[in-house]
């Protein structure tokens, strides 16, 4: 061991220190080899490395660049990975609602709310009128009645009412339509009527009415069943004693037809309302017959029209004024309806004989014509896209069997399983989402292209004007100066015009004006740096003006031009946008823009159809702005938060 | 500054000049297109054709010069036959009705027979007013949240300043209107869904201001946002602020006396410079609420092809958007010591 060297000290507080240091402890590192013989430790580092350095510390534009990127991956492997056409209708699959989840989970599964009560209940099949009850979440229906006056489908009851305008005149009438009643066999005949009353509304009064039977050819007999009254409610008149005290001797009333005649009043509307004409008999063939008169559901009453052979359910009564329903009751119901299920469930098609032997050949299921439906037997149940025939007919002519069948729709349209259209399908049952990536592909090639073509001009063009200056320099600028004043919608209206609406137009007209930005900051950057002494020294070593522009001073404005053409993106997609909105919209190819302003019209129906595409341009608009205002932030860190 | 006043307009008028011209012939080499309605209507424009220069009325066919453009019968039983004259004739021939009469040309399908300039400056007030209400709210919430962003620098109100500047200034107006139309007028029913149809009453049209206004200027607030916040923090950190904080101003006092006001140098320009963007803006917006304004006319007129009513159109985008710049040039002049003295040597 070496001699240790003790040091002493005394800190603030006056108390002593001791150290040792022995000879071993202390390296001397610079002995023998000197320092610039070393390498640096530190990597070099090259502009666009620090750029990019910078340019990873800003977070904002981190996110940017990682949505972009998504956006764009999305745009280019999309259009290819997703299936189905986006080019010819699908007829099948219009308006499917955006579906991620299984249907029933509440959120992004694929079904429509219908709310506020404006879908009529279909009381008979129980489903809302017009949709498939299959498809109705379980659940989710509520209903609620209204009474209408006027008629509808899925209404039932309310009153027959029919109206006199004010004023002296004949009686206006309802009348059955004539059919002929055959009183040969026994049995009395009652005639039980139901009349409002009350008015409709309070500028009309019930008013006085008879009722009448006529019959004969020309309906030359009458018979009063009922004189003029004001007796309203329900009344029972017995038909056969008014025959008998009228002395009618006739066993067969040819077409005998029953009529209310209204008085008409010159101080009030008159009005009749008819609930129900029934008649009661104990003679059963009678009675069918009289059914076919009365009407005990004044909306489908009045709703139908009398059919050539008369053999409606509801028999029709003709009005001389004008006849119309009131207070008939209509169910309106609230319900979630699983689009998916309405398009692709079971559900029953008909089909030709051609299909069948097609799925036969295929080996899904045989089938029998001579024996019928029951013959039918599955042999693929997954891929057969009948379950079962229901009733089957045989056209002599064309000679080809039509087959109503049961069975999953989405078979039948050729998919292995239901498909999901994570964003939906339009009204020409596209697939959205398909649409929208291959809209942004477009969208993004003519972007770059533009911004290509814009950059390299606009730099050719500002390096000479600001290289050579002088009147060179003036002469350039003013041409600038003209074509910046025209705004770019006017451009591209007229190159529309002109040229058709193709994807080529397009470039030209964005960059007949796109360059002109470039230019003029590749021009400032040249009036900056041209005076510099490394230019002069190289001009003096001989270097040409084009070695000079491209080698010595474009260089320096590296960083705006890559931001310059980032930034251009946007800006083409969204003049892309505009132009569409205006009808002159990108044909040929599908785009962002025409999605936009072709949906706009279901922003109340279907607004999914329009949010999507919204949602993707924002994205892409946002995404790019912050990955082009990092980019313009790490080339140049003195501009960091400014404009 | 008088000669760079002088250049400038003279510039301006010169740049107008040539833009218009090439307009114009660039809208009459397109295939023309009748005017709807009667044969009478047709024939009065056709004549009115004649009496302006842009078409020829040949009683004679001469067989070499092609398809007549019209063919009418007058009461003296003459038929007439009407050609089209040379593009550059009838340019010459628009320069002198234009300069001579004020005369545009006549609309073929919008509304037949009525001038063009009728037309347009029946549509100009909405859009005009649409256009200024919206700057008019967009001007001092722009510099109020630029302000409070800049004070609040890095802290957590500037960061939800600056997310919500980045997002709105990239969001177009038209996806924004259609954003608020889902909201507050399919969505809840606050507010009308389209513009409301003449005669209606005030309320109605104070309501129906909202959707449209709000569309246009959240971009615009965006814009004076970033521009202020960016604007004030360069200002907040130079010397002489520092200088003002010695002296013993408090930072309010500092801000209003000293920041805001150097701030305040570009404003004009900015505002310009901002209106024709809203003005552009407007356009699409026209047609998807359904205002009558020249936005709106622009795409009637290009899905009816009513060629002149378009020109007078384009021409008139076009001559606001360079006066407008013309405007800030001359304020530039006028505000900007640097030029102003420049300009006078």
């Amino acid at each position: 061991m070496a001699e240790k060297e003790i040091f002493e000290y005394v800190d603030t507080s006056n108390i002593d220190h001791k150290i040792e240091i022995a000879p071993e402890d202390i390296k001397v590192i610079k002995l023998d080899n000197s320092i610039h013989e070393t390498k640096f430790k530190t990597k070099p580092t090259t502009f666009l490395k620090d750029a990019f350095k910078r340019f990873l510390k800003n977070k904002s534009s981190v996110v940017g660049a990682i949505i972009l990127g998504i956006l764009v991956l999305g745009a280019i492997v999309l259009p290819f990975a997703l299936p189905g056409d986006i080019d010819s209708t699908h007829l099948e699959e219009l308006y499917l609602e955006p579906k991620l989840f299984p249907a029933g989970t509440g959120f992004w599964d694929g079904t429509r709310k219908f709310s506020g009560f404006t879908v009529a209940y279909d009381t008979v099949n129980e489903t809302p009128g017009g949709y498939k009850k299959s498809a109705v979440i379980e659940g989710s229906l509520e209903t609620k009645e209204t009474l209408i006056n006027t008629t509808n489908p899925y209404a039932y009851g309310g009153y027959v009412s029919f109206t006199n305008t004010i004023g002296e005149g004949d009686a206006t009438s309802l009348y059955s339509y004539p059919t002929d009643i055959d009183l040969s066999t026994s049995g009395d005949i009652i005639m039980n009527v139901v009349l409002a009353d009350t008015a409709s509304t309070t500028a009309n009064q019930l008013g006085e009415y008879e009722i009448v039977l006529n019959y004969d050819q020309n309906l030359e007999n009458t018979l009063v069943l009922k004189s003029f009254s004001k007796d309203y409610g329900e009344i029972s008149i017995n038909v056969s004693e008014v025959l008998r005290e009228n002395n009618v001797t006739e066993t067969l009333l040819n077409r005998a037809s029953f009529r209310f005649n209204l008085k008409k009043s010159a101080d009030f509307a008159s009005q009749l309302l008819i609930k129900s004409v029934t008649f009661n008999t104990s003679n059963e063939e009678l009675k069918n017959t009289l059914n076919y008169i009365g009407f005990n559901d004044a909306n489908a009453m009045v709703r139908i029209n009398r059919s050539t052979d008369g053999k409606d359910n509801t028999n029709y009564w003709n009005c001389t004024g004008t006849k119309g329903v009131y207070a008939s009751t209509l169910v309106m119901c609230n319900f979630v309806y699983d689009t998916y299920e309405a398009a692709f469930g079971l559900s029953e098609f008909t089909l030709s004989s051609l299909d069948i032997d097609e799925y036969i050949a295929s080996g899904y299921l045989t089938y029998d014509y001579l024996i019928g439906p029951d013959s039918l037997v599955i042999l693929d149940s997954a891929k057969s896209p009948i379950t079962r025939v229901i009733s089957q007919t045989y056209d002599d002519k064309l000679m080809v069997y039509t087959l109503q069948c049961e069975g999953y729709r989405y078979l039948q349209l050729g998919y292995d399983s239901m498909p999901i259209y994570i964003l939906g399908t339009d009204n020409e049952g596209q697939d959205l989402m398909k649409q929208i990536f291959a809209g942004l592909r477009t969208s993004l090639l003519l972007g770059i292209l533009t911004a290509v073509i814009c950059i390299t001009f606009g730099v050719i063009w500002g390096s000479i004007s600001g290289y050579f200056g002088g009147n060179v320099d003036i002469v350039m600028e003013r041409f600038t100066d003209i074509l910046s004043g025209v705004p770019w919608i006017v451009i591209m209206t007229l190159c529309i015009l002109h040229l058709g609406n193709n994807f080529f137009t397009f470039i030209l007209a964005l960059c007949l004006t796109g360059w002109i930005g470039t230019s003029s900051v590749t021009r400032s950057q040249f009036y900056r740096f041209k005076g510099r002494e490394y230019v002069l020294a190289a001009r003096t070593l001989g270097a040409s003006d084009f070695r000079l522009i491209f080698k010595h001073i474009l260089p320096n404005s590296i960083g705006t031009l890559v931001t310059n053409s980032v930034l251009m993106i946007p800006s083409v997609i969204f003049s892309e946008a505009t132009i569409s909105y205006l009808n002159l919209g990108l044909q040929g190819l599908p785009s962002l823009g025409v999605i936009l302003s072709d949906n706009q019209q279901y922003i109340n129906s279907y607004p999914y159809l329009i949010i999507w595409p919204a949602v993707v341009i924002s994205l892409i608009m946002i995404s790019f702005n912050l990955f082009g205002n990092g980019l313009r932030d790490a080339f140049n860190p003195s501009l960091k938060g400014a404009e | 500054m008088k000669s760079y006043f002088i250049k400038r307009i003279f510039l301006i008028f010169v740049t107008a000049f040539i833009i218009l011209s090439l307009t114009f012939i660039l809208m009459k080499l397109l295939p023309d297109t009748m005017p709807s309605g009667f044969p009478a209507q047709v024939q009065a424009y056709y004549i009115d054709q004649v009496q302006m220069g842009y078409a020829k009325d040949l009683t004679e066919l001469t067989p070499s010069l092609g398809e007549p453009l019209y063919r009418y019968t007058d009461t003296l039983s003459v038929t007439h036959y009407i050609y089209k004259t040379p593009v550059m004739e009838q340019y010459w021939r628009f320069l002198v009705n234009v300069f001579t009469q004020w005369n545009w040309g006549t609309s073929t399908r919008i509304s037949v027979n009525s001038s063009a300039i009728a037309i347009i400056s029946e549509r100009l007030p909405v859009t005009m007013s649409l256009n200024v209400i919206s700057i008019v709210v967009a001007v001092p919430l722009g510099f109020l949240f630029g302000i409070i962003a800049a004070l609040r620098k890095n802290k957590l109100t500037d960061h939800v300043i600056s997310t919500l500047v980045m997002v709105l200034i990239s969001i177009p107006s038209f996806i924004l209107i259609t954003l608020l139309l889902l909201v507050f007028a399919y969505g809840t029913g606050w507010l009308p869904s389209q513009w409301p149809a003449s005669g209606a009453d005030a309320a109605t049209y104070a309501k129906a201001y909202i959707i449209p206004v709000c569309a246009l200027s959240f971009g615009t607030i965006a814009g004076f946002t970033r521009y202020m916040r960016a604007e004030l923090c360069e200002v907040m950190s130079s010397d002489f602020l520092l200088l003002a904080r010695t002296k013993g101003l408090t930072k309010t006092q500092c801000v209003i006396r000293h920041a805001l006001r150097n701030s305040m140098v570009p404003l004009v320009p900015m505002i310009v410079g901002q209106f024709i963007g809203i003005l552009s803006g407007s356009m699409i917006l026209e047609n998807l609420y359904g205002i009558q304004g020249i936005g709106r006319l622009f795409t009637d007129s290009l899905v009816a092809r009513d060629y002149n009513v378009l020109m007078v159109d384009m021409a008139i985008f076009t001559l606001i958007g360079l006066g407008a710049n013309l405007l800030v040039d001359l304020s530039y002049g006028i505000v900007d010591p640097r030029i102003r003295m420049g300009a006078k040597k």
